[in-house]
């Protein structure tokens, strides 16, 4: 009985919002062939199909995404492992948090692309550029939430273990860092996003190796050829949901009893 | 083992805004005997288990535990229930109540061996890989028991263990922990706020004044064991309950005095 109305319920929940895509691109495909605006304006919904479909035949899509996906890979790699050892390292040292507090006060702040210019002069426009912007970027909400988790660690908990008889070091790594755990997920979540931005956002700026997704929508807005432009946003944005729920399964995996307690 | 409790004090904060929790508090918890701490609300009835637990240290006094053993670091004969429970929430019912064990290092099959017959015991069969947040206010309740029962150590600290269960699974929990205290002849502190579970359950009932608490007085419970539910009906238990009611009266009154001061000098 419950259980058939909850189904009933999750139909009209998936059924409503997929209507409501199709309504609109189909208002879109209307609006375009009815009004005749120009494709370099706004293309149909079925031109850009059109595009995107050749696109992926010739496997320029595929390369571009590829790359960009490869790169995303790298980044937040670099910051999680970085961010994750420097975090845990300000939970277990006072003197450690102190001393990089000041560093991460005086850094975070600062709009990380506003450090473009000067990565170009030191490290050119090539790989080490687009990763070390994007790690930079991603690092800082890695870190903080990572410290953060180990700080707002239960102290009953701490308690508890101490009381069974846990030592100091059990109690670090059989407590603290499992309690952290959520807030370490959270901040590599954040740091994930951070990092798809930031790669996009160097490849469209300085992309000398003329590859990813970031160089294609430059330079197809650049020829004007706005079916391609549509068509790479259009992969972008399901590479990128695609990425994040991949994420959220992963952070289930990891960690199954956050979802229970909420 | 006898747990002996000698001028125990405990305050908090500086000179001027020093809160006086616990004011020289002396007593002997006998060997193998259930002990009952009742008092209202902020009379730092939790303060004094922790202290005897060796989880918090006292500003004045000491703990001993005679008997037994060569003298050992406070706490050390003894393990908490807590009133939050602190499962870990990461843990599965087998590996929150290992816990204890694995950390002294016994190998995984040996802890699990004991594990599982402990969970067994406490009526949790077949939920030894639920997640604590998978399971109700009881079944949790049970774990946390099997937890601290698993160490075998002599001393049970409960802090207000079933303050947050229904009354009908407070009820089958208390049955159950009698059962418990019947079979292994444990020495028993438990915390309580509630007179008729205080004396369901104790051999005695250390009653505490409001803030600061000291113990006004201790009711010996003659009641015979085994005790079940059907005991709060008969005239002993009415007679021990209107005297621990009256004692407790205008104690919970002067407490909620002090909470209402409290409360309009924040205002």
């Amino acid at each position: 009985m419950s259980s058939s109305s909850s189904a009933r319920v999750s139909w009209a929940e998936l059924a409503w919002p997929g209507l409501s895509v199709v309504l609109v691109l189909a208002i879109w495909e209307m609006l375009v062939r009815w009004r005749g605006i120009q494709p370099i304006f706004l293309p149909a919904p079925s031109s850009i199909v059109y595009y995107l479909w050749q696109m992926l035949l010739d496997g320029t899509m595929e390369y571009h995404l590829g790359v960009t996906l490869l790169r995303i890979l790298v980044g937040f790699f670099v910051a999680s492992v970085c961010g994750v050892a420097l975090g845990l390292l300000m939970g277990m040292s006072r003197v450690v948090a102190r001393i990089a507090d000041v560093w991460i006060a005086a850094f975070y702040p600062l709009p990380k692309i506003s450090l473009i210019p000067l990565l170009i002069i030191w490290l050119g426009t090539g790989e080490a550029y687009r990763i070390v912007i994007s790690a930079i970027t991603a690092f800082f909400p890695v870190v903080m939430s990572t410290y953060a988790g180990i700080r707002q660690a239960d102290r009953g908990l701490i308690k508890a273990a101490q009381d069974l008889g846990a030592s100091i070091g059990q109690v670090q790594f059989k407590v603290v860092m499992p309690a952290a755990m959520p807030s370490i997920l959270s901040g590599l979540q954040l740091g994930m996003g951070v990092t798809i931005i930031m790669i996009v956002a160097a490849e469209m700026i300085g992309g000398s190796s003329q590859s990813g997704m970031g160089y294609l929508l430059v330079n197809s807005g650049q020829v004007m050829e706005t079916e391609k432009v549509f068509a790479a946003l259009v992969v972008l944005a399901i590479a990128g949901a695609a990425i994040i729920k991949l994420q959220q399964w992963g952070d289930r995996k990891i960690a199954p009893w956050i979802s229970d307690e909420r | 083992m006898d747990v002996v409790v000698d001028g125990v004090s405990q305050a908090w904060g500086s000179a001027q805004t020093r809160v006086v929790a616990l004011d020289r508090i002396s007593h002997r918890f006998r060997s193998g005997t259930f002990s009952c701490i009742l008092g209202p609300s902020g009379c730092g009835k939790s303060t004094l288990v922790q202290i005897v637990g060796g989880i918090e240290t006292p500003t004045e006094g000491a703990i001993r535990v005679e008997g037994g053993a060569a003298a050992s670091a406070p706490g050390a004969h003894s393990v908490m229930v807590w009133q939050s429970l602190n499962l870990f929430p990461w843990r599965n019912v087998i590996d929150n109540v290992a816990f204890g064990l694995e950390m002294q290092g016994m190998p995984k099959a040996e802890r699990y061996e004991r594990a599982v017959a402990l969970i067994a015991s406490v009526g949790l069969k077949g939920f030894e890989r639920h997640l604590p947040g998978q399971l109700s206010g009881g079944m949790r309740q049970r774990v946390a028991l099997a937890r601290a029962l698993v160490l075998e150590r002599p001393i049970l600290l409960m802090d207000e263990p079933f303050g947050a269960l229904d009354a009908q699974t407070k009820i089958v929990m208390q049955e159950e922990l009698l059962r418990i205290f019947e079979a292994t002849k444990k020495t028993i502190i438990f915390v309580t706020h509630a007179i008729e579970e205080a004396i369901l359950l104790g051999d005695e009932v250390v009653v505490m004044t409001a803030r600061p608490g000291r113990i006004k007085e201790v009711v010996t419970v003659d009641l015979p064991r085994p005790r079940s539910i059907e005991m709060i009906n008969s005239p002993a238990f009415g007679k021990l309950f209107d005297r621990a009611f009256h004692l407790i009266r205008e104690e919970v009154n002067t407490a909620m005095a002090q909470q209402a001061q409290t409360l309009s000098e924040h205002a």
